[in-house]
């Protein structure tokens, strides 16, 4: 008996040790994190850059994950409670509700780590907080449009969207969409409306910079008259009802861009954020159709345009890392190398690094060259001096009764100018 | 040694060492958590933040405030209340064909049984709202027959039975434990009732139905426990619309957690919802005693 314990003892600390002899490896090995959300298109090409970087850094072994943007919300709050976020991970607009497990890549800048040589302050500055730590890299400039099919608008009848197009020539176009052609007129790929839509639509009142859906500092409303959104709900409420566009049960047949209502050939128009045109060009363009982009309709032609370029979304270090410096060079190498950026083909936005945006305009494909047009010409828009394009903690929940209220309205449970005062409120509330 | 051998082999301890597992399960991820849950019901708790305060009893005083949760609790009794009968007489009825003396039984039952395995999964959801979908087989189906379509998602008062017949179809758990019941009944009764000349349904009625009471009993209070908490279905087919159609409660309190950052307002629905469970229970546990047939009381 006394033998057999013995040996039980010998054999578990063989064990033991052969289990430290795998950590000692490990240690030196770096082991990196990383998460993001997007399409397949974006799945594939960021997989491939991540093949390249492991060949390239042998001690360097990435696990990724990705998702889509709503359940990549809902793991990385899980995260933040469990202080286990990923190394290197992917942030829009709303990352003031995650600033606390940011980590400011300032000293990787200094230290020459991150590389930022080639990036103009301009495009440094779109993702630095208001006293200037630098939250991440901007994987790419951006702004919203409405992507539409062509030869929908013609068989239709209705004249191609210019740009200074307004809200009424947008439902009158999705109208006759729908009676030209029996498809939708406009889509609703829902993640972008909010934004593009709702939102945008609040900046076009008023004088250049008067209105905002939120205050620039975060902290409470940026419009005072909640009837100002009663209109839009209206003509969104209408299009639902008389079939120009998805009601609920279409609109959860959508789950990505990729099988959006326009690129399945079901619908003439949908909302985009313009990196993600690229990709549905070239899936319309395999069955013979042509995509364009139109500006945001306004809503008085020579109103504002309530557009505005901003970061896409960008590459963050999270103060949970272990090895926050190999992530920060990860992330220098994600922006600046050419090689990587070739993969990639901006399809998180227009890259910030001048001589890959070089490289990448210079090979553009035709789905890329209308989103660069696209970006330019938006840029010409006059904009207020100051802006916001982020989102408050919270906004998930306005954006889900907002879109709720719409439901309602087109069944006519409630009227229009009631929507606008319960999202108006809902919003308020999320500051008390 | 001896005396460690007399303790390793005592009842007692192998009864425990056995028992170890679900132990410490049960400590760990049910009991720790509950308790967790408890104390945040009563905090303004939130994942992203991660800053909870005590705020007393405001979470539970804003839920009969909240109109998408009053919403909600009565979807999710419409729910029950329809779908765990329907699955329970489907169950019965199957069960009853296959107990039939037959060979091919046997493949029938794990035919059966395997949308129950497969049963919560996402993969089967995703199915069913293809099925369901504006082009999916129900509607071609009925396209083919001259009919017009059928917008299952988009209308509110429809929305829901997709999920309940996915619940329905999902049945085979039940199936199998009635299976065991119908077998347990003694051919003697229904020979005895054959003499004095009772028919099928008569024999059903009066022997079958009461000695498989006590199943019935089980059954109906598994499933309806698994019915309060059905989450998959609303989630992955219609996230919980149109118009919060189909906002199952489960889902409310995924919604709030995760998604819009009040855990500890999503944590005190659980506990509204552990106490409605209750009563359910309870109400079914007392009604028992006038349907459920036990055989030592005759």
């Amino acid at each position: 008996m006394k033998k057999r314990i013995f040996a039980l003892f010998l054999a578990a600390l063989m064990i033991l040790s052969l289990a430290s002899c795998g950590k000692k490896e490990e240690s030196e090995d770096i082991v990196l994190r990383m998460a993001w959300w997007g399409s397949q298109t974006r799945h594939d090409r960021t997989v491939q850059v991540i093949e390249m970087y492991e060949k390239e850094h042998p001690n360097v072994k990435i696990e990724y994950e990705f998702y889509s943007f709503d359940d990549y919300f809902t793991k990385l709050k899980t995260l933040v409670a469990s202080d286990q976020v990923w190394d290197v991970f992917q942030l829009g607009g709303n990352f003031p509700e995650y600033m606390d497990k940011i980590y400011f890549l300032n000293e990787f800048i200094k230290s020459g780590v991150v590389d930022t040589k080639n990036i103009s302050d301009a495009y440094l500055k779109i993702t630095q907080d208001t006293d200037g730590n630098q939250i991440g890299l901007s994987n790419g400039l951006n702004t919203y449009g409405i992507a539409y099919d062509v030869d929908m608008f013609k068989a239709a009848g209705v004249p191609l969207p210019t740009d200074t197009w307004t809200w009424d020539d947008y439902a009158d176009a999705a109208r006759k969409i729908k009676a030209a052609t029996g498809h939708f007129g406009s889509s609703g790929f829902t993640s972008s409306e909010f934004i593009a839509g709702c939102s945008t639509y609040i900046g076009q009142q008023g004088a250049l910079g008067e209105n905002g859906f939120f205050n620039l500092e975060l902290t409470g409303m940026g419009f005072k008259d909640a009837q100002m959104l009663a209109p839009y709900i209206q003509m969104r409420a209408d299009l639902i009802k008389e079939g120009a566009s998805p009601d609920a049960g279409a609109e959860m047949e959508i789950t990505n861009i990729e099988n959006d209502f326009l690129v399945t050939g079901e619908a003439g128009m949908t909302w985009v954020a313009v990196n993600q045109f690229p990709t549905i060009y070239d899936i319309c363009a395999k069955e013979g159709r042509t995509l364009a982009l139109a500006t945001l309709p306004r809503v008085s032609k020579d109103g504002n345009s309530g557009s505005v370029i901003q970061s896409s979304q960008m590459l963050c270090v999270s103060k949970d890392s272990e090895h926050k410096q190999a992530a920060a060079e990860f992330i220098s190498w994600f922006q600046n190398s050419t090689e990587c950026n070739d993969v990639l083909q901006g399809e998180r936005g227009i890259p910030i690094n001048d001589n890959v945006r070089k490289s990448l305009t210079a090979n553009a494909t035709p789905g890329q060259q209308v989103m660069y047009d696209y970006v330019s010409l938006v840029g010409t828009f006059k904009t207020p001096d100051k802006i916001n394009v982020l989102s408050p903690s919270g906004q998930d929940q306005v954006v889900d009764l907002y879109r709720n209220y719409i439901q309602q309205v087109a069944k006519g449970e409630i009227t229009a100018a009631e929507a606008a005062d319960l999202t108006y409120k809902a919003a308020e509330a999320i500051f008390k | 040694m001896n005396k460690f051998k007399k303790f390793i082999y005592n009842d007692n301890t192998v009864g425990y060492v056995f028992a170890l597992p679900f132990i410490f399960g049960f400590l760990c991820f049910s009991l720790v958590p509950m308790v967790t849950s408890l104390y945040y019901s009563f905090t303004d708790y939130s994942l992203g933040t991660k800053s909870a305060s005590f705020v007393g009893l405001s979470n539970f005083a804003r839920l009969f405030t909240d109109d998408i949760f009053i919403k909600s609790l009565g979807i999710t009794l419409k729910y029950v209340l329809i779908s765990v009968p329907l699955k329970l007489a489907f169950a019965l009825f199957v069960a009853f064909l296959l107990t039939r003396k037959s060979k091919a039984v046997t493949l029938y039952r794990s035919l059966y049984y395997i949308p129950s395995l497969v049963g919560g999964s996402i993969a089967v959801a995703l199915v069913w709202k293809q099925i369901f979908a504006r082009k999916g087989l129900i509607n071609s189906v009925l396209d083919g027959f001259g009919l017009s379509a059928i917008n299952w998602f988009g209308d509110e008062k429809l929305a829901l039975f997709p999920l309940i017949l996915m619940s329905v179809w999902q049945f085979g758990s039940s199936m199998i434990i009635f299976a065991a019941g119908l077998k347990e009944i003694p051919t003697s009764y229904y020979e005895a009732a054959m003499i004095d000349g009772a028919g099928g349904w008569k024999k059903f009625l009066k022997i079958t139905l009461p000695c498989l009471s006590p199943i019935i009993l089980y059954n109906l209070i598994m499933q309806t426990i698994s019915a309060f908490m059905a989450f998959t279905q609303a989630f992955v087919i219609t996230q919980g619309g149109p118009n919060n159609g189909t906002m199952m409660y489960a889902l409310y309190v995924y919604n709030q957690a995760f998604k819009y950052n009040n855990m500890g307002y999503a944590c005190s629905m659980s506990w509204v919802m552990l106490v409605v469970m209750s009563i359910i229970t309870l109400v079914i546990f007392k009604s028992s005693k006038f349907w459920v047939f036990s055989e030592a009381d005759s």
